[in-house]
């Protein structure tokens, strides 16, 4: 075996059972750390870090089936197969997409695992975005706590889930007009090789490998997103402690004053849309339904923590274009219901 | 051969992060304090992400102990396995990791408290959130009122439920469903009864851990049902600026799906005696329903009769009853 670099093989394997022993030392000790902790911070710090874990605990079994679709997808789907369901013209793909959105119960923690995978197996990049817009409102789950939130007056419940859905071809068709099938996803020099290597044709994989090669895939993809789902879900945290709600609603004047706010704090609060709704409806005695459906249409659609995911995926251009479109298309839909319909 | 004795590392490494991930969410669940931070609804998805983890750990620390290194060779996409960029970035894409386990581990477990309430704003009442008037009580449960029935069909059978009152209330408008159908005067009477015929008096609602954000709710849109009822009531003291010595708002945090989106319910309270507690002090008030008024609104107000010292429960939130 030729000689590695850096460090020897017992100190790496040594370093492992250290942090193992550690891990299980704490987490021993964790009785008696739960009132004093070992150190401790001031409090409005405790707050932060009681919401980062909090998001954090609550978001990870989201991941976690993320990421085990998407290796599902990854061993089991073929190219071939996902190309011969997916219909020829470019628009007629992007209802059926919207209607697969809302079948599928995926949250916005999990569809960008899931939308990625199939990017790269060949889904067209316009069909993604129906995905990545619609399927974390449009899915029955939200659609439950939507409508028990809101339940003494469903205007905001119908106003969320129509132009959800409406939305989210109206998006797709305009990311569809500006890229067409330009590739967007950002691939390392290696995968480009992979990606070669694909096209060279290979034998299917080994039967008995798959089982395995899913678990590899998922707890490997696992890792490659919950670096961003941590630092989102520290930021958001912060947010979430050092933001003044009633400053906030202070500065919603008018409706397009309201209805910015509110998209704004959508977007910093970070909030699983299954929960969102709940939080809305809490500031129900501030806001108009037109801010609040806006609240809960924006967030799940954009916010801190999947943007920091979007830009380590997809290349810049296309981030930016996609928060422009989906920030305005937002904003001009409620604005046009306040003034046409409410 | 180099890449594959990393590769190997980097398993094994992730490995070990994501048993310290199953170790802290079984420590909490151990501890009871999850649910200080996740609602009690949401718990099978934790005990779901704790028996994965430690699954997905012990798999990854087999795979980097495998021999014959071509573990990506098996595999068609490329690499999506590795982790990129120079060796200080690696250490900081790993310290990323480590920072939930090592806050997690080692600090305390905080409840939230009247600094966060008054960042987040109090809902006097409940604001818009209107709860199923369900107690906990199976007098109430047993009744087969149609609101009682909507809820078990939604339970059943979420999505084919949803279509189908999209098309009931699609031709009649959106005003359909209002209030007065779930809070009607004979389900609100009914109730009534019931939780007086529990507690053996006449006319007396006590406000518990399961009932708190219904009779918030029942408050907050049918106050002249409530005024002259006597009602007992525990929680935090919250105090704005602006209150009279003798007013605070009893008040709890309640948690959907995790402590991010808590909001803050609490009912106003005034009488003799409310100057002597501060700021989070817990206190069981008991009086009678008034309606009272702040900012020029008209808000429930509990006239209270007397006040006693509460501990902090075990567990301070409270959650829709719904789930």
């Amino acid at each position: 075996m030729p000689k590695t670099s850096g460090p020897p093989a017992w100190l790496k394997d040594g370093f492992g059972i250290v942090l193992l022993l550690g891990f299980i030392l704490l987490f021993f000790n964790m009785a008696n750390t739960a009132d004093d902790g070992i150190f401790t911070l001031p409090s409005e710090w405790l707050v932060v870090n009681t919401i980062f874990l909090g998001i954090l605990l609550e978001a990870i079994p989201f991941l976690l089936l993320g990421v085990f679709v998407s290796a599902l997808i990854q061993v089991f789907v073929s190219e071939d197969a996902l190309n011969r369901y997916l219909p020829k013209n470019a628009y007629a793909a992007l209802f059926p997409a919207a209607v697969l959105g809302a079948i599928f119960p995926i949250c916005e923690c999990a569809i960008i695992p899931v939308v990625r995978r199939l990017i790269k197996k060949g889904m067209p990049l316009h069909v993604g975005v129906v995905f990545l817009v619609g399927a974390p409102i449009l899915n029955p789950v939200v659609a439950g706590s939507t409508y028990f939130a809101f339940r003494d007056d469903l205007t905001v419940f119908y106003l969320r889930f129509g132009l959800a859905f409406g939305l989210a071809i109206l998006i797709g068709g305009i990311m569809y007009l500006i890229f067409k099938n330009r590739d967007q996803l950002k691939w390392r020099s290696e995968e480009l090789l992979g990606k070669e290597s694909i096209d060279i044709k290979q034998g299917p994989p080994q039967k008995q490998h798959r089982l395995k090669q899913t678990f590899y895939h998922a707890s490997d993809e696992f890792f490659l997103m919950g670096k961003y789902l941590i630092a989102g879900a520290l930021i958001a945290a912060m947010f979430q402690t050092f933001l003044d709600r009633e400053f906030l609603a202070s500065l919603g004047a008018n409706d397009w004053a309201s209805t910015a706010v509110m998209m704004a704090f959508a977007y910093v609060l970070s909030l699983c849309s299954e929960a969102d709704a709940f939080v809305a409806a809490s500031f129900g005695n501030l806001f108009n339904e037109g801010s609040l459906a806006a609240f809960l249409l924006y967030g799940p659609m954009l916010d801190l923590k999947n943007t920091i995911m979007l830009f380590a995926f997809f290349k810049a251009r296309f981030v930016l274009y996609f928060m422009v479109i989906v920030t305005i298309a937002v904003f001009s839909a409620i604005m046009g219901v306040q003034l046409f319909l409410l | 051969m180099n890449e594959e004795r990393d590769y190997s590392f980097h398993a094994y490494l992730r490995g070990i992060f994501l048993l310290g991930f199953a170790l802290l969410n079984l420590g909490l669940i151990m501890t009871g304090n999850i649910q200080l931070y996740i609602a009690s609804h949401m718990m099978p998805l934790i005990y779901f992400a704790t028996v994965v983890l430690f699954l997905l750990g012990v798999i990854q620390i087999i795979r980097s102990t495998s021999k014959n290194g071509n573990i990506e060779a098996a595999c068609q996409c490329g690499s999506d396995h590795g982790i990129e960029g120079p060796k200080w970035i690696q250490t900081g894409i790993y310290s990323i990791f480590l920072l939930p386990l090592v806050l997690g581990f080692a600090l305390p477990d905080h409840t939230f408290d009247s600094s966060v309430a008054e960042m987040r704003g109090i809902q006097y009442g409940s604001g818009q959130l209107a709860q199923e008037d369900t107690g906990p009580d199976g007098a109430e449960a047993a009744e087969t009122d149609e609101s009682n029935d909507r809820a078990e069909a939604y339970m059943d059978d979420p999505d084919g439920y949803l279509t189908e009152l999209d098309e009931d209330a699609a031709p009649e408008g959106e005003d359909h469903y209002t209030v007065e159908e779930y809070y009607d005067q004979e389900q609100f009477d009914n109730h009534f009864e019931t939780v007086a015929d529990e507690y053996g008096s006449d006319n007396f609602v006590e406000v518990d851990d399961t009932n708190f954000l219904d009779i918030m709710t029942a408050l907050d849109h049918h106050l002249h049902d409530f005024t002259g009822t006597k009602m007992e009531v525990m929680g935090f003291v919250y105090r704005e600026p602006e209150f009279e010595d003798d007013q605070m708002v009893v008040a709890r945090f309640s948690m959907t799906c995790c402590i991010a989106d808590a909001t803050v319910y609490g009912v106003l309270v005034e009488g003799e005696g409310a100057e002597a507690y501060e700021q989070d002090d817990w206190v069981r008030v008991r009086g009678t329903v008034e309606e009272g008024e702040y900012m020029d609104e008209t808000l429930p107000q509990i006239q209270a009769e007397s006040f006693e010292d509460e501990e902090e429960p075990d567990n301070p939130y409270v959650y829709p009853s719904f789930q």
